[in-house]
């Protein structure tokens, strides 16, 4: 598969998932890739690295995580859509700088292929651990986007939604996968190139002598110049105004990191995404994502078999929280379940819509998903 | 529009250019009074908006167009308006 | 009194609106913001294609001023920003400018690694042997026994000879000047630009508030006037290159070589990678 030099290799493929998101990444028009090897994201690198001078992009393995992530906002202010991949330590890393590339609203995507932590963990066991991290993880108020996949075709489909998302709301966009999916083989199918959505960041449309890097219309993203393309800007990861200078006015404060987050929050409901299954008349409700996921489907179609009322929320958006969407549900649900690959996660941010709803968390800690089995033994106690 | 101070022109060798300081951006840090090779330049006696002494042109006749005062100064607030940058004689050919 | 004077010679070159500069009177980076604005006119640089990039510090804010495509990253990661914009497009001229703090102990793993490299940008360092911004604490280059905010008792730690260490890195033209080296170091800031390669250049230069009040070195003619006494221009090996802050200040061109480029090595990749898979 890597041996060719068209960027869409349309067709049916027997494949890993870690080479599949490097697949999308190509398709959604990636063309710089800054990383640095680290279980289980590594041949994510790789593909990136035999792929990329194929269909005219740039690679470079950088010292360390912290001058990947740096290069890729870097590149992704050329005008080219950048990313990089790493695991829970290299995102540890990466923090400071994502809130530079939330501050200056550099489109950029970041993989992580998530392992047993905490530090250096389980390198080769799988885990969950790092979902509140991809969203608090930086100092500062500031929103990020994070997908999760849970098969070898959304770790394609799913890392070129993330492009998409990140050129569309000028905000790093992750894609949260784990050990597990990073590794697996699967069929995945990768349509023509021109059936592929693709979206690219707004361009000014004024002269450069009247462009203001960061003023906004009513989308509350900027339009965004890049170096080179004839216009002469300046960012900074200080608080700045309109002009993109330095500001220290505390109204300037107020509205600049309010906007970060309002651009996310206020199109919340068009970016969220998830998968009903079997949830109309669900009185317990599983709520998962990733791996979990697939085996939450198992457990749900093993439940239903046994009479028991269960369905299953799919989170494909872990951020923004559908909170909406578990609010909704809480109405009718008896029960949750929330089965992670973590000691207790995503099941936060679901017992603060639930109210009175019992949400009962199930933590697999041993590296691998949760079985089907396990999941509907913990749905029978309920 | 910021108070510059603009000398008369001076003229040496063919050249006659005017030295400008711009008062508001000095600050008085006094290497261009070390650095002028003629001893032109000095504090003024009194201070700008911002409390700084700034540079004065206080010997005009012994400047000499050098340029050190302009390429030395930290804050773009002395430089020299050529009116004729004529080079010598013999290299205009 | 509303004369009619013509602008600085440089105004095109800096974002003049933003003046007067906040750094302090004297200070070095002042000098030679001047020197690389000459640099890019006496090379008619045309600035939508020129991206200049700093750090922290007070050295880090130099990037603002310039009316060219300019970016203040997080702490050290200038260099390798600058990497990722060069790579990404090579026509674009890329000009880091920083300080001693942010390029050689925050981000000195990265300036090793671009001079390994040899990514053709230009940095500039400007190297006041402290911590400005944070109000004069000691830093990798800071001499020994210096008095600063965090070494009340006099230093005790070995400073870096910052031209040194980008030289046995890698960088293909190392040069240092003090901030009176006016004429050469513009000459040396337009050589750097156009070289094909890593190019630094140390400014050494002063910092009469922090550093040089603690030290009671004066202010910043005094300042100067010891650089220009302790200071020796040759042209000499790198390992020549000595610098002593009581005694002596080698100045000069270091390293002037060439060495296979990285751009020009991927984009020569991308060309024999494509004729491969034809």
């Amino acid at each position: 598969m890597s041996n060719n030099d068209k960027d869409v290799l349309t067709g049916e493929h027997f494949t890993m998932g870690d080479l599949a998101c490097a697949e999308g990444a190509i398709s959604a028009g990636c063309r710089f890739f800054a990383g640095y090897p680290i279980t289980p994201a590594t041949e994510i690198a790789e593909i990136m690295a035999k792929r990329l001078p194929m269909v005219g992009g740039k690679y470079i393995q950088m010292e360390d995580e912290i001058a990947s992530i740096i290069a890729a906002i870097g590149a992704s202010y050329t005008g080219v859509k950048a990313m990089t991949a790493t695991a829970g330590p290299g995102i540890s890393l990466m923090l400071e700088n994502i809130g530079l590339a939330a501050m200056v609203e550099a489109p950029l995507v970041i993989i992580n292929v998530m392992r047993c932590g905490p530090s250096t963990g389980s390198p080769t066991n799988a885990g969950q651990g790092d979902i509140m991290q991809a969203k608090w993880g930086s100092h500062g108020d500031y929103e990020i986007i994070a997908l999760a996949p849970s098969t070898v075709q959304e770790m394609y489909s799913l890392t070129i939604e993330a492009f998409n998302l990140s050129e569309e709301y000028r905000v790093p966009v992750f894609v949260l996968a784990d050990g597990i999916l990073g590794h697996m083989r699967e069929k995945l199918v990768i349509p023509k190139k021109s059936e592929i959505k693709i979206v690219n960041r707004k361009k000014p449309t004024c002269k450069p002598e009247e462009y203001k890097p960061f003023k906004v219309d009513e989308s509350l993203v900027p339009p965004m110049a890049t170096f080179g393309s004839g216009y002469r800007f300046y960012a900074t990861g200080l608080t700045h105004n309109e002009m993109g200078y330095p500001d220290n006015d505390p109204k300037v404060y107020e509205s600049l990191v309010k906007r970060l987050c309002d651009k996310i929050r206020k199109n919340a409901d068009k970016i969220i995404k998830y998968e009903e299954f079997m949830l109309d008349d669900a009185e317990i409700v599983l709520i998962a994502y990733g791996s979990t996921a697939r085996s939450a489907k198992r457990a749900v179609i093993d439940g239903r078999k046994k009479g028991i009322k269960v369905g299953l929320l799919r989170l494909i958006t872990i951020w923004p929280f559908p909170g909406k969407k578990v609010k909704e549900l809480s109405k009718t649900a008896k029960a949750f379940v929330v089965p992670e690959m973590n000691y207790g996660q995503i099941v936060r941010e679901v017992e603060r819509f639930t109210g009175t709803v019992p949400v009962i968390p199930f933590s697999k800690l041993t590296g691998n998903i949760p079985l089907p089995k396990e999941i509907l033994d913990v749905v029978m106690e309920v | 529009m910021s108070s510059h101070v603009v000398s008369k022109p001076i003229s040496s060798r063919g050249r006659t250019w005017r030295v400008v300081i711009n008062e508001d951006y000095c600050k008085g840090c006094g290497i261009c009074i070390m650095v002028c090779p003629r001893k032109c330049l000095d504090f003024a006696k009194y201070f700008n908006s911002k409390g700084y002494y700034p540079a004065t042109l206080s010997k005009p006749d012994d400047c000499i167009g050098c340029l050190l005062c302009e390429y030395n100064c930290p804050d773009f607030a002395i430089y020299l308006e050529w009116e004729q940058k004529k080079e010598r004689a013999k290299q205009e050919a | 009194m509303a004369q009619k004077v013509s602008p600085h010679p440089l105004a095109d070159y800096i974002r003049t609106d933003r003046l007067p500069f906040i750094f302090c009177p004297g200070c070095s980076i002042g000098t030679i913001i001047g020197m690389v604005a000459r640099a890019m006119k006496e090379l008619n640089l045309d600035l939508t294609k020129t991206v200049v990039v700093s750090g922290i510090g007070c050295t880090g804010r130099a990037s603002g001023y310039f009316n060219a495509c300019a970016f203040h990253t997080t702490h050290g990661r200038a260099i390798p920003f600058a990497t990722g914009v060069k790579l990404a497009n090579p026509e674009l001229n890329v000009i880091v400018i920083s300080g001693d703090g942010d390029l050689a102990s925050i981000g000195g793993n990265h300036l090793i690694h671009a001079a390994r490299r040899n990514i053709d940008i230009t940095v500039i360092a400007i190297n006041n042997f402290n911590y400005g911004m944070t109000g004069g604490q000691y830093g990798p280059t800071t001499p020994l026994k210096s008095r600063t905010q965090t070494s009340p008792y006099g230093t005790i730690e070995q400073p870096f000879n910052l031209s040194k260490l980008a030289a046995s890195a890698g960088a293909t033209y190392v040069a240092r000047w003090t901030p009176l080296d006016v004429f050469k170091g513009v000459k040396s800031i337009k050589k750097a630009i156009l070289h094909k390669g890593f190019s630094f250049i140390e400014f050494v230069g002063i910092c009469p508030t922090a550093y040089g009040r603690y030290n009671r070195l004066g202010d910043a003619p005094e300042m100067l006037e010891h650089l220009k006494k302790i200071e020796v221009k040759k042209n000499v090996p790198p390992e020549e290159a000595d610098f002593d802050f009581n005694e002596i200040l080698v100045c000069g061109e270091f390293v002037d070589t060439t060495k296979p480029e990285l751009t020009e090595l991927y984009d020569k990749l991308i060309l024999s990678v494509k004729e491969e898979n034809k």
